[in-house]
């Protein structure tokens, strides 16, 4: 389970991280630019969302179909996100291509055009997106589950609220990416089949541009409300439920994860077992952890008829509530090797290494080797586990619902 | 990469890919049944059978079933179709033999009674996860508009009644007859040993008993309806439109999966510059989906009520604008090399490999490699995008639209 991390810094700050594989033709990249919703200024909330998708029309010398029509001439499987921390732009394609690639988004990242005219399609769509998630209560509870868990602005929605992206210009959205498009600060990580040493000259060549300076912290705020309603006249009461928890930096880190495993790690692990197989109250019932650099937290959804909303999410509150009680060694055995496997099978996919080692570096300062989480995981066991448990109990639940009925929390 | 064979007396076929730099291994049962295969009376069994498999033998209740997946460490799924259950599970090499002889076992379950009426409440809440899903659900009422009486418009997950009027007789005598060994195929993809997995399949399911098993293929024009329903808690309007294209086992399915790119790849395509690039939809995406016997482009396209309209006339445009122009060479250069870079990265894991072996032998009885793949979609040229333009007529399509009540806009 051998990893080779390689790394360079540019000289403007860049941080370029690598991860060879062997036996594969393609390759993916990505730039993790700290411009997400949590490091935008307050007044702003979707402001990223407008930008996502501005930057990609048109760049430097090319207008927006020129633009689009490269990146497409490429054959990439391009991806972008707007996460609580960054605004993560990238691709996964055939390695051929990296090079010519790497040209198209060093000038999306560092001469956008940003037109007046297409800004207000940008905001468009990106009202659009906001709107959609109305019929899709699914990812609305989750984004809602988020914003008030977290304290703010960490929280913040990841798509926008409506007011203030309508009152975004060009001119102010302009002068967000101006400051938040900080290239020293940016993090850059590949991971396939490429050549290290050309891809840090073309690096250097491309972002030849000067160290800019950190921008400042921010400063959290409260958390949201304990328990938040929406209604939707639908079919199901979408649950969803956070407790806090370890961050990923902390020394318990791993039994954090092998509690959530114990929790949720397959059909075999006590949610599934409790909520569906004895009880057939849900279709879709799961938890995960869920961590940002400054806070983390266990995250749970299940979609139920409002019949049996108020038992559904009793049984799953109980079942967090009981893993302190004890923890078999066949259940920490299940855990290990679904953690194991999953993270060996992930490594297959050059795109998700490629994300690993970027969101690593963040926010550890520094990238795990496979053995190592391997290791990390093998060292934990039902009593470890446990004394996490009675130390960091799961209590202090934010819970929201979207549905016809409300549920209560006791 | 090698390709391997073994077909059991019993007629079940035992396909592999082994490629020996994977870290993992997979490998799939893939039954060919499906909602096509039911009728009205036990609509929604294939999918249901799909879930009760996993409850499990005469020796082996639910919980001991999930506990030894989960033991090995296994990423597992099985997902039921029009028609094909596909079961799969990923694991570390060393765990495949184990994990294959769990699903052989879960092949022939007991569908006790208790288990039967439990998984039914499950069955309804995945039916209202749906009705709660509007992308979903309108092209499933679409599909149905589409197939009509054909039988590929079946419901995959069946309704709230038929689940509710479904007995465990009717279940055992579909299973009987659906997953029999000579409508079944394993296959494996990755890093294993094949003579060790082919000995195992003939082991363990040699003595599976061979059924009469019929499927009605016949190919499918399609309706060119219009329907429009309201759903007071919609903000949006969901459109699905579907037309006929090739089938699975026509070697024009390349050509109609390049045409499905030039029109509907959610970045670049026509859809994409006129509807998304402009703000009109915010999503619009083409694609084939080729059957046994029959095939048909789907299109998915999400906007406001305020544009539904315009929506449709740009849609329209971009029909006609095909249908007498057809596609350029520019055009077809681009969706050739997003088609192949999909393939190679699809490729690269033994669990998408797995797919692209099951179902090829399936469909077409033959093993077809990634190059293969790679050469008949590089061949593939304007005039044989032009031709399937002008004999499928994309903009001759069924339409279906789920949208709010509030809107004024209800014409289709």
């Amino acid at each position: 389970m051998a990893s080779k991390l390689d790394k360079h810094v540019l000289k403007n700050g860049m941080v370029i991280l690598g991860e060879p594989m062997e036996a594969v033709q393609s390759v993916a990249f990505g730039f993790m630019l700290p411009a997400g919703a949590s490091r935008l200024p307050d007044g702003c909330c979707g402001a990223a969302n407008i930008i996502e998708d501005w930057i990609f029309r048109g760049a430097a010398d090319m207008n927006n179909r020129a633009l689009g029509d490269a990146l497409d001439s490429l054959g990439l499987n391009r991806f972008s996100s707007v996460g609580s921390g960054h605004l993560s732009i990238g691709a996964a394609l055939e390695a051929e291509n990296l090079a010519a690639a790497l040209e198209l988004y060093a000038k999306i990242t560092r001469q956008p055009r940003l037109d007046d005219e297409l800004f207000e399609l940008a905001k468009q769509l990106a009202l659009d997106h906001l709107a959609g998630l109305d019929d899709d209560p699914r990812h609305k509870v989750m984004l809602k589950l988020k914003e008030q868990f977290y304290p703010q602005p960490l929280g913040r929605s990841t798509v926008g609220e409506a007011a203030q992206l309508k009152s975004l210009t060009a001119e102010k959205t302009r002068q967000l990416v101006k400051q938040h498009f900080n290239l020293s600060r940016t993090i850059f990580a590949v991971a396939g089949r490429y050549d290290f040493d050309a891809l840090c000259s073309q690096m250097e060549r491309l972002f030849d541009t000067g160290p800019q300076e950190e921008s400042k912290e921010i400063e959290l705020s409260e958390k949201g409300s304990k328990y938040t309603h929406i209604h939707n006249d639908g079919a199901q009461v979408h649950i969803a439920l956070m407790t806090p928890t370890v961050k990923p930096s902390d020394e318990q880190y791993y039994n954090a994860r092998m509690a959530v495993s114990v929790l949720s790690g397959g059909m075999s692990a006590r949610l599934f077992t409790e909520v569906r197989e004895k009880r057939g109250l849900c279709y879709a019932i799961g938890a995960s952890y869920h961590g940002l650099k400054e806070a983390a937290g266990i995250l749970c959804y299940a979609g139920t008829v409002p019949q049996t909303a108020q038992q559904t999410l009793d049984v799953i509150i109980q079942q967090f509530d009981r893993l302190k009680d004890g923890i078999s060694e066949q259940e920490i055995a299940r855990a290990k090797i679904g953690l194991e496997s999953a993270l060996i099978m992930s490594s297959e996919s050059s795109a998700s290494r490629a994300a690993r080692i970027a969101s690593d570096y963040y926010v550890l300062g520094r990238v795990r080797s496979l053995d190592e989480i391997k290791e990390r995981i093998e060292q934990t066991g039902a009593e470890s586990v446990q004394r996490f448990l009675q130390q960091n109990p799961f209590e202090d639940y934010t819970v929201v619902t979207v549905g016809p009925e409300k549920v209560a929390l006791k | 990469m090698e390709f391997e064979k073994r077909i059991l007396d019993n007629g079940l076929a035992v396909i592999s890919e082994v490629n020996g730099f994977a870290q993992s291994a997979a490998v799939g049962f893939f039954v060919k049944t499906g909602s096509r295969d039911e009728t009205k009376q036990i609509s929604g069994v294939s999918h249901f059978l799909e879930h009760m498999l996993f409850k499990g033998t005469e020796k082996l209740g639910p919980l001991e079933v999930n506990k030894a997946f989960d033991r090995l460490g296994a990423q597992f799924n099985a997902g039921t179709g029009e028609e094909n259950t596909v079961y799969h599970a990923a694991v570390l090499p060393e765990y495949l033999a184990d994990v294959t002889h769990l699903w052989t076992e879960l092949m022939r379950p007991a569908l006790r009674d208790g288990d039967f009426n439990m998984e039914k409440n499950v069955i309804k809440e995945e039916i209202a996860m749906y009705e709660d899903t509007p992308s979903f659900d309108v092209i499933d009422k679409c599909r149905s508009l589409y197939f009509e009486s054909h039988p590929c418009g079946n419901s995959v997950l069946g309704t709230r009644e038929s689940i509710d009027a479904l007995t465990p007789k009717q279940m055992h005598d579909y299973f009987t007859s659906r997953y029999s060994p000579n409508n079944m195929t394993v296959a494996f993809a990755g890093n294993f040993n094949w003579d060790k997995m082919a000995e195992l399949i003939a082991q363990l399911c040699g003595d599976w008993r061979r059924q009469n098993v019929f499927r009605e293929t016949a190919d499918y024009a399609g309706t060119i309806k219009a329907e429009r329903i309201q759903k007071k808690n919609l903000v949006r309007e969901h459109i699905c439109l579907i037309s006929p294209a090739v089938s699975m086992q026509d070697e024009r399915r390349f050509a109609a999966s390049l045409l499905a790119t030039i029109v509907g790849d959610n970045v670049g395509s026509r859809y994409f510059w006129a509807l998304v690039d402009k703000a009109l939809a915010e999503t619009a995406t083409m694609q084939r989906e080729s059957m046994d016997g029959t095939g048909a482009f789907y299109s998915y396209i999400r906007c406001s009520s305020e544009n539904l309209q315009k929506v449709l006339e740009t849609v329209k445009d971009i029909f006609e604008n095909l249908d007498g122009k057809g596609v350029t060479e520019a055009e077809l250069t681009t969706a050739r090399n997003k088609i192949l870079s999909a393939l190679v990265l699809k490729n690269e894991i033994p669990m998408g490999r797995l797919v692209s072996l099951g179902f090829n032998w399936i469909y077409l009885g033959e093993y077809r490699s990634t190059e293969q793949d790679i050469a008949d979609v590089k061949a593939v040229t304007v005039d044989d995008v032009n031709s399937l333009i002008r004999q499928f007529k994309p903009g001759r399509f069924t339409k279906f639209i789920l949208g709010p009540d509030s809107t004024k806009t209800n014409q289709t």
